[in-house]
């Protein structure tokens, strides 16, 4: 759910800007680190962003009839950790912004802030704590159900900082912010409450076809847990 | 090709330095965000409009349908602020003050959508991000995100190829298929993606890759008078609206 170009006054599209810029500072520093430190990486970090970037475009049927994109930010947060997808998904929604018309130049920082930075954040603890707590499942139980808390977390904490993001634009008149909250909140959950499940559903198989044709790839990104525990990877080991 | 940068390619403006045009929609892009919303943002989206449909031959239709989905959020968004909630006499009321609320939110957000799309629509990506690293940008960022850029309309082709052999075989028939077709399309394109990449560094390193990817650019030259000129339209449309508000 981006945010289109010219909705949010000037004043909280420069807040939201300030608000999502460490977070991306970082990312872009842990990025470029790992492309000083292994110039190879260059590569699969953009093989990884090209992804990024498609898996968003994809359409995924919504409960309405219509169809709808996910926001792919939870299996990218369980793919490349939260502080890579930061810088990525800056890049992500910068590309989409010009060449898909989704979301805006003037809200890019509003759109990082949710679907960059919070999304990532609070899909990567959804996987890490759904991992923790199945610890004694097989790892393909305990995989399935940490990328489906993942993606289904990510997306729904998306959407409810977008939601939060416009009502603190436009109170209400009545409620205030808490009353706009949940007037932008009931609107937009018609569609995305449906698609964060069917966004959890679809990166489930992802991640469990994965395992079979990519299992080297997700050993190396630290995803699998191999023969040993599960070794959180670094910036740079991530990609 | 994604149809905004295929339009960009086709463009009459492609050859215009992608500052002059940033200076040309985005001045007016600021004057859609920041001046009284009638005039100035009307004003804005007009003369905008005025400059792409007209020298720089945006096709409007393309456009149109372009604008169809950010619309809809802004329509959608709008909507909410017709009403108001939690107030004494009813937990949901109209909202007397909503209707001009939305319709000066509408108007300034479909003028700005409009200068950015028409940035969008004359100007391809490629050209403008090699001269990011003149902003600031580290060159190890400018050359990720050049790689992204290259990069996403392979995998865009992969994704499209996958999801037609699969729509040919029922994989979108139902639900429960297309749950399943998505899940194995997005399996598909990521190994795909990082074979590709690695097949990429070999050809690369066989051409005696030092880890800079250099790429030429046209070396367009940026003179300041048609910088000024882009800014023009800007200013009148401040200027107008400024002594608007002056006048009555």
């Amino acid at each position: 759910m981006h945010i289109a170009e010219g909705f949010l006054p000037p004043v909280h599209a420069a807040a939201w800007t300030a608000a999502a810029a460490p977070f991306v500072v970082h990312g872009v520093a842990s990025l470029t680190r790992a492309v000083r430190a292994d110039p190879d990486a260059k590569l699969l970090l953009g093989a990884s962003g090209a992804f990024c970037f498609v898996l968003s475009a994809l359409k995924i049927p919504s409960v309405t009839g219509s169809c709808s994109h996910p926001t792919g930010v939870g299996l990218g947060a369980v793919l490349f950790r939260p502080p890579v997808m930061a810088a990525l998904g800056t890049i992500t929604l910068l590309f989409q912004a010009l060449l898909l018309a989704h979301g805006g130049l003037t809200t890019l920082g509003a759109n990082v802030f949710s679907m960059a930075v919070v999304g990532p954040w609070v899909g990567y603890a959804a996987y890490r704590a759904v991992r923790a707590l199945t610890a004694r499942m097989s790892e393909s139980a305990s995989l399935g159900a940490g990328v489906f808390a993942a993606a289904f977390a990510a997306s729904l904490s998306t959407y409810t900082v977008t939601s939060l993001q416009l009502a603190l634009a436009f109170p209400d008149a009545a409620g205030g912010v808490g009353g706009a909250f949940v007037k932008f909140a009931s609107i937009f959950s018609i569609t995305q409450v449906p698609l964060s499940v069917i966004e959890g559903l679809v990166t489930v198989v992802i991640v469990r076809l994965l395992t079979t044709v990519g299992r080297d790839q997700l050993l190396r990104l630290g995803v699998l847990r191999g023969s040993g525990p599960a070794q959180p990877a670094t910036s740079g080991e991530a990609v | 090709m994604l149809t905004i940068d295929a339009e960009a390619y086709r463009s009459p403006w492609r050859t215009v330095h992608p500052a002059v045009k940033g200076v040309l929609f985005g001045g007016l892009l600021v004057c859609a965000l920041v001046l009284p919303a009638w005039p100035g943002a009307a004003l804005a989206g007009a003369v905008a409009l005025a400059f792409g449909l007209g020298p720089a031959r945006v096709p409007p239709r393309r456009l149109l349908r372009t604008a169809a989905a950010p619309l809809a959020f802004i329509a959608t968004g709008a909507v909410a602020l017709l009403v108001t909630v939690g107030g004494p006499e009813a937990p949901v009321a109209w909202d007397p003050q909503g209707a001009g609320r939305a319709a000066e939110i509408v108007g300034r957000a479909s003028a700005a959508l409009t200068c950015q799309l028409l940035f969008a629509f004359t100007t391809p990506l490629a050209e403008v991000l090699p001269r990011l690293t003149r902003i600031g940008l580290p060159p190890a960022l400018v050359e990720v995100v050049a790689l992204i850029y290259r990069m996403l309309f392979v995998a865009l082709d992969t994704a499209r190829r996958i999801g037609s052999a699969q729509a040919g075989r029922l994989g979108y028939a139902n639900r429960r298929n297309q749950v399943r077709s998505l899940g194995a399309l997005g399996a598909a394109l990521f190994v795909r993606s990082y074979d590709r990449a690695a097949r990429l560094q070999r050809g690369l390193e066989c051409r005696g890759y030092t880890g800079a990817l250099t790429v030429l650019v046209d070396q367009a030259p940026l003179r300041a008078a048609p910088v000024a000129a882009a800014a023009v339209p800007a200013v009148l449309v401040a200027a107008v609206t400024l002594s608007r508000g002056v006048w009555t």
